[in-house]
């Protein structure tokens, strides 16, 4: 039997699965890697939901949650060891998001982008989001000064990169 | 363009290529297992606890040894000791427990990370603390040897009747040997502990080090 809050959990996490997408394409560079961090994040969030209070919204909590679990809870050697069964709902996925880039220049900043650190990812994935310095700031517990400068010095990073 | 704005904009379409995921599906994926760090984390931790209780208490504690101990009228030292590695153990569970529940994918990313390596922290000390009282058993175990054991009395006072060095000698094999008997164990938690490390925090060490270089505006 599944309890009322599973249901509501389950309703809320698919109308909002694409921030969840989103950070999976970020912080992976494959389709099983995606899945694989995809499956992690779900439950990370299905286990914080009974301490999300509503007094924030569904998806900015997502994002805290999430952006957490890719930085800092998941994985991703283990999982590689451990084999996944085949019949794993997550390899159903399929989808033309990798390589199907097909401008060069687009192609060179998201690899670009993936040579970032964890941590500067997650600023560039939260400003692709048009989320403003202060939650930022909030998300990932430094000043919004601090992440006003390191956000400069991403830009700096990529222009520096995709011009060598 | 600007390569910000022209990813931004790549960004917002590429929504349409993500796949959606039916209700059924979610409701498979969040009845699988974690296995995220804190789980191994605590995995680790509560073998970690088991093994040196085991130690302390299962080999330290048997009967034999005591009767040992009594016979040496050592009771009055080894009792006590005892008394407060139970204080210990139960201190450092009840503080471990604190700290791992005190983690929450909610808080932001620092105190998260911050969290973790508390957690870490406190069974690093337990330990540290066990592999301190090995020391001090082998130490108190050589001098009780030393001096309550008849039979080594006995090869005292023979090796003292064939010349005076020959007890300085003896006396630096024992220290030798027990020196190398606590660099053996040593090593072999080193080992161990930066085997683990190296697996499970290594990644959590490096983006916590990042983060703080961000916070001190580096």
């Amino acid at each position: 039997m599944k309890s009322d809050s599973e249901h509501s959990f389950v309703e809320l996490l698919q109308k909002h699965q694409n921030i969840v997408h989103k950070i999976c394409r970020i912080y992976t560079d494959n389709e099983h890697a995606h899945n694989d961090l995809f499956q992690e994040i779900s439950i990370q969030l299905w286990k914080a939901f009974p301490k999300f209070r509503g007094d924030s919204k569904f998806s900015t909590w997502m994002y805290r949650v999430g952006l957490n679990t890719a930085i800092t809870l998941y994985r991703k050697s283990l999982r590689t060891i451990k084999s996944q069964p085949i019949e794993s709902v997550a390899y159903k996925l399929s989808y033309q998001d990798y390589d199907d880039t097909k401008d060069q220049q687009l192609k060179m900043i998201y690899a670009a982008v993936k040579k970032l650190n964890d941590i500067d990812k997650g600023i560039i994935f939260l400003y692709l989001e048009s989320k403003n310095y202060k939650e930022i700031s909030d998300t990932l517990g430094i000043s919004e000064v601090n992440a006003r400068v390191r956000m400069n010095r991403i830009k700096t990073k990529l222009k520096t990169q995709l011009n060598a | 363009m600007d390569e910000l704005e022209l990813l931004k904009k790549d960004w917002e379409k590429s929504i349409k290529n993500y796949p959606s995921l039916s209700k059924e599906e979610i409701y498979s994926l969040i009845s699988r297992r974690s296995s995220s760090i804190v789980k191994w984390i605590f995995i680790i931790s509560v073998l970690e606890f088991s093994l040196w209780t085991l130690l302390s208490f299962g080999l330290d504690g048997s009967s034999e040894a005591y009767e040992k101990i009594g016979s040496y009228g050592y009771e009055f030292i080894i009792y006590p000791l005892v008394g407060i590695s139970y204080i210990v153990i139960f201190g450092f569970m009840y503080l471990f427990y604190k700290n791992y529940r005190n983690i929450s994918v909610t808080e932001n990313t620092k105190v998260l990370m911050e969290r973790i390596l508390k957690t870490r922290k406190t069974v690093k000390q337990y330990v540290i603390y066990n592999i301190t009282v090995m020391y001090l058993g082998i130490i108190l175990g050589v001098i009780m040897e030393l001096s309550s054991n008849s039979e080594i009395h006995i090869l005292i006072s023979d090796i003292k009747s064939k010349g005076e060095n020959g007890i300085y000698i003896f006396y630096l094999i024992v220290a030798v040997l027990s020196l190398i008997a606590m660099a053996l164990i040593t090593m072999f938690f080193l080992g161990f502990y930066y085997l683990i490390y190296g697996l499970l925090l290594k990644r959590l060490k490096v983006n916590y080090k990042e983060l703080k270089k961000l916070d001190h505006g580096e």
